[in-house]
């Protein structure tokens, strides 16, 4: 029991290199929030066409909405610049 | 024409039943409205986008009064049809639910028109094709030349079993009302909200369960009013949570204690006004419209704690038939000369 102790402490605080290197990670986390924005605009656009189908002068309001959670992603790419 | 597949779209539905609502007529309008004659009114119609088109189409047919109950009629079934086609998934079940008392209302006009041996015309101008029934069905109801080739008909719908067994009964007492109950009564079975679970749905619910209350409410005092020898527990719909039948026998004989039990109940708040109304004015035509406005009001907020939900389109609904309701009694009481004073009582307004 106590031989393997080193080894699981070398595992456990992932001396060697980690699972996911950094870049990656910064990487995964912006496709996350990508997806999450796509989520957004699922319902916001749908409303937004909706919207429009009745009054086109909403076109403009419709499509600023749709587009806002976009930020997500933008403030997402933060993350690959502070790891770089 | 079902649609129950899929995801539902709330968003979508929503945004633009809140433009269509946006755009109904509001307190300023009816004001003006009262002082125009039929045909200021139909050209006053004609400038709206929602009756623009069909003031259009009938204004070759018909003219005055009738123009303008044509043109509701068959904006009110354009919008409804709309939204039902705007549904998918669940919601569209929701929508179709609350719809479908138009289904009940044409089975019941085209079961009429046969039994008066109406001409096929006349029945197709009282139709409102707003329900989950299409042109093509009511097309073959309006061809049908006997009772039992339309209730044939109807086997595949949700009014065909009730009908089926409510046949025998006309066949043997040769009057309608066996047939019209079976209608009326599986529209409210289909009411019925034991399958509505979940927090948004659950306001759906205590929607429906007010409208039925509220329906029996008005039953039982119209019945008290009338002084008719009937029980009002003949007329007593299932579903409501205020009443049960054996009470509301009881109180339809005594007002005031009804009055009393709406005003302990949860609509109490919301009713105050026309409690009182009815308490003081002895004026049921009051408490009646009262009672219309104030569920018209619990819809609206409903739609305002749960924005994406079906209430909204609900909501929607109810607003629009009140319009439909205020501007044909705007049109009939100025036909019938009545001053823009009493032609105002008679109409529903938030």
């Amino acid at each position: 029991m106590l031989e393997i102790a080193p080894q699981l402490a070398s595992v456990v605080l992932q001396d060697a290199a980690p699972a996911i290197p950094p870049l990656s990670a910064a990487a995964l986390g912006v496709g996350l929030a990508a997806f999450g924005a796509g989520y957004a605009e699922r319902g916001i656009g749908s409303a937004a066409i909706g919207a429009v189908a009745e009054d086109e002068d909403l076109f403009v309001q419709g499509l600023i909405f749709t587009v806002l959670p976009e930020t997500l992603v933008i403030l997402a790419l933060v993350a690959i610049f502070l790891v770089q | 024409m079902s649609k129950s597949a899929g995801t539902s779209n709330p968003e979508y539905v929503n945004a633009r039943v809140r433009s269509r609502r946006a755009g109904l007529y509001e307190e300023d309008d009816y004001r003006k409205l009262v002082r125009m004659s039929p045909a200021e009114i139909a050209r006053f119609m004609e400038e709206s986008p929602a009756y623009e088109e069909e003031i259009n189409r009938l204004g070759s047919r018909f003219s005055g009064v009738d123009l303008i109950e044509y043109a509701l009629n068959a904006s009110l079934a354009e919008d409804f049809e709309d939204i039902l086609h705007w549904c998918e998934g669940e919601l569209y079940g929701h929508v179709a639910r609350y719809l479908r008392k138009f289904d009940a209302w044409n089975v019941k006009t085209v079961l009429r028109g046969i039994y008066a041996d109406t001409e096929r015309e006349a029945v197709d101008d009282d139709l409102i094709r707003a329900g989950e029934f299409d042109g093509k069905l009511l097309d073959r109801l309006l061809d049908a030349g006997a009772i039992d080739e339309a209730v044939e008909m109807l086997s595949g719908t949700v009014f065909g079993d009730p009908l089926a067994d409510a046949l025998e009964d006309y066949e043997s007492s040769g009057v309608l009302v066996p047939l019209e109950n079976a209608v009326d009564r599986a529209y409210y079975e289909l009411l019925r909200t034991d399958d509505l679970s979940g927090e948004a749905l659950a306001e759906y619910r205590e929607f429906l369960e007010a409208e039925i209350d509220f329906r029996n409410a008005i039953n039982a005092l119209r019945l008290a009013r009338s002084g008719a020898d009937l029980d009002p527990s003949e007329y007593f719909i299932e579903g409501g949570v205020l009443f049960t039948a054996a009470e509301l026998s009881q109180l339809a004989s005594n007002t005031d204690e009804l009055v009393a039990r709406i005003r302990e109940s949860r609509y109490g708040d919301a009713l105050s006004d026309a409690l009182s109304e009815l308490e003081g004015a002895e004026s049921l035509i009051g408490f009646e419209h009262a009672l219309e406005a104030a569920l018209l009001e619990y819809a609206d907020s409903l739609g305002l704690i749960h924005p994406l939900s079906v209430t909204p389109v609900v909501s929607y609904v109810l607003a629009k038939e009140r319009e439909v309701d205020n501007i044909r009694a705007i049109a009939r009481g100025k036909e019938a000369g009545l001053e823009p004073d009493e032609i105002e009582d008679e109409l529903v307004i938030l």
